[in-house]
């Protein structure tokens, strides 16, 4: 009876052990499956915009910038309404217009006037487009019903720009 | 021992045995653990270069416009996509890790993109280094092979395992689509098919110059320019935007559509052009008589238009076009100038290609029905470098290419076609 006792005691204490590794191998595994489908949910919104016509990159409230947004986020373009990734809302995704510099052989922003990407103003439309998080997509993974730190994830993506 | 009690034994050694268990499940955990965790960061960095490869050829595709130097420019332009010196480009590894350098003990490798004359062929050579491309005139497909290093936490415990860093590739494949039904960004000049049953260059020969003359009625009929026997006369189509707020004048309008073709619109109907479907010539662009003294002036602005691919136009016949000042510093020279006799000797970044639609008549009263969409490549004035906003006869010289370099926007609804451009897609 002493060394079931013993068993026990040694199994109690191998359980946080275990349960350690358990919990935050399926929060970390949560982390790096939210990095993933972010990363997927900007390139589509990055790639819609690139095969749009008539964007006007310089105003956010764009109806075409909004429908690619929404349906990054949903699959719908009619509503923001339940993302894919929960609490990810239009207003943290950053677009910025590139342009190709022959000169610099690099490329460079665009600023929001004709001579520059502006669409809106007669401008030429833009080469690349990338979309960021400028605040990042915060996650707060739980360990043990702690909270830790909540940290940023921030993907970048850049595609060139399909659409006239 | 004691044998008689065989079960006392396995009493006795109980306590050693959670220790065994825990040396036996170390391995185990650890492998499952690197299921969830190593296989995670796995799929994510090849989500990341699985991106960074769509980006590189999609880039690289547009192009691809059938010259012998296309792919330099696609080389470079597939480069701009992963290039991190203005910290614009795509990194992998939770976007923090440049791709195509080292950085000490992560090896990233990015080959220039391999070139295709078949969709087919690319993607079975997708992921194979380029083995079998062809040149710059034939490629028509880019594939982008993108490869980074990630090291692996948990498996990198396991005995099995003999690298610590797992090289991660991703490939794609893009090109250019099937001919498309509605063409968008296109130039809105016309002219007629020369044999309808031509499906593929309606009557046009390859490499051969035009003498592009605007209608005109009467007599004398214009002679040709210099260097292209052949007249070809064209009309411009209707494409005045009646609720335009940005440049609403009509001949900014048209200045515009000569520069850079159709601006982009919300509006497909102003922006694009649909095979079977009719069009009116411009209203304000109606043939005058051979004899006077020069065109319609919206044609004169179209011309203005196709002339700042050549330079800065600064012709007095373009400076009473409503907000020139401004216009004319928008659109960038071609980055060749020269003339050509064959397309494939061409260096420039294909702004002096126009794509225009093919009508089965041109005519100044009926309606005109398009039969397809095809390309030239419009060619300096003879002897200088510029063409002539001024000519009397709206003329100009461009070369017939045939569809070798992709449109911007389009879509493929409603028609059969056999040949004509395409736009850039991702095939793979």
């Amino acid at each position: 009876m002493n060394r079931k006792g013993g068993a026990l005691i040694e199994s109690v204490m191998m359980m946080p052990v275990l349960l350690s590794l358990l919990i935050g191998t399926v929060e970390l595994a949560r982390v790096f499956y939210t990095y993933y489908t972010l990363e997927k949910v900007m390139y589509n919104l990055a790639r819609y915009i690139g095969t749009q016509q008539g964007v006007n990159f310089c105003d956010p409230a764009d109806p075409l910038i909004i429908a690619a947004e929404n349906y990054a986020l949903t699959g719908s373009t009619a509503t923001a309404q339940d993302p894919v990734v929960p609490g990810l809302t239009p207003a943290m995704f950053q677009i910025a217009i590139q342009r190709y510099d022959p000169a610099a052989q690099a490329m460079t922003p665009c600023d929001c006037s004709a001579a520059g990407c502006d669409t809106s103003q007669g401008g030429l439309p833009p080469n690349f487009i990338q979309v960021s998080l400028p605040d990042g997509y915060s996650v707060q993974p739980l360990f043990w019903g702690f909270r830790i730190d909540p940290f940023p994830l921030r993907p970048t993506v850049t595609v060139p720009n399909g659409g006239t | 021992m004691d044998t008689r009690f065989p079960i006392c034994r396995s009493r006795t050694q109980r306590g050693a045995s959670a220790l065994q268990l825990l040396v036996i499940l170390v391995p185990v955990l650890f492998g499952l653990i690197g299921f969830a965790i190593d296989l995670g960061i796995l799929y994510v960095v090849k989500g990341e270069l699985k991106t960074a490869a769509n980006s590189m050829a999609l880039a690289a595709a547009q192009q691809l416009i059938g010259t012998d130097v296309a792919t330099d420019a696609a080389n470079a332009a597939a480069q701009l996509t992963v290039q991190n010196g203005a910290n614009v480009g795509n990194k992998y590894g939770f976007n923090g890790l440049a791709i195509g350098q080292t950085n000490g003990t992560l090896d990233s490798i990015v080959p220039p993109p391999a070139y295709f004359a078949a969709a087919a062929d690319a993607i079975a050579a997708n992921g194979n280094g380029g083995a079998g491309g062809v040149g710059g005139a034939q490629a028509k497909y880019a594939t982008a092979t993108v490869t980074g290093q990630i090291p692996l936490v948990f498996w990198n415990f396991l005995p099995i395992v003999t690298s610590r860093n797992l090289t991660v590739v991703a490939t794609a494949v893009a090109g250019i689509s099937a001919p498309l039904c509605t063409a968008c960004g296109i130039e809105p000049f016309a002219v007629a098919t020369i044999d309808q049953n031509d499906t593929t260059n309606f009557g046009y020969t390859l490499n051969e110059l035009y003498s592009f003359t605007y209608l005109c009625s009467g007599v004398p009929v214009p002679a040709p320019l210099a260097g292209a026997a052949q007249v070809l006369n064209y009309v411009l189509l209707n494409r005045l935007d009646p609720n335009a707020v940005v440049y609403p004048d009509e001949g900014s309008q048209i200045f515009r559509d000569g520069a850079g073709g159709l601006p982009g619109n919300t509006s497909s109907a102003q922006a694009c052009f649909v095979i079977n479907n009719n069009e009116l010539i411009w209203a304000n662009a109606a043939p005058v008589a051979c004899s006077a003294a020069a065109p319609a002036a919206v044609v004169t602005n179209a011309l203005c238009g196709l002339d700042t691919r050549f330079e800065l136009s600064a012709n007095p016949a373009c400076q009473a076009i409503a907000g020139f000042d401004t216009l004319s510093t928008i659109y960038p020279a071609d980055t060749d100038l020269n003339s050509y006799t064959t397309y494939t000797d061409y260096t420039g970044d294909g702004r002096r290609i126009i794509t225009i639609p093919i009508v089965d008549a041109i005519s100044a009263t009926a309606s005109m029905t398009v039969l397809g969409f095809r390309q030239f490549l419009v060619m300096p004035a003879q002897g200088g470098t510029a063409i002539n906003p001024d000519d009397p006869n709206g003329r100009f010289v461009a070369m017939y290419i045939g569809s070798v370099a992709p449109v911007k926007q389009g879509r493929f609804d409603g028609c059969q076609q056999a040949a004509g451009p395409g736009k850039v897609v991702l095939h793979q």
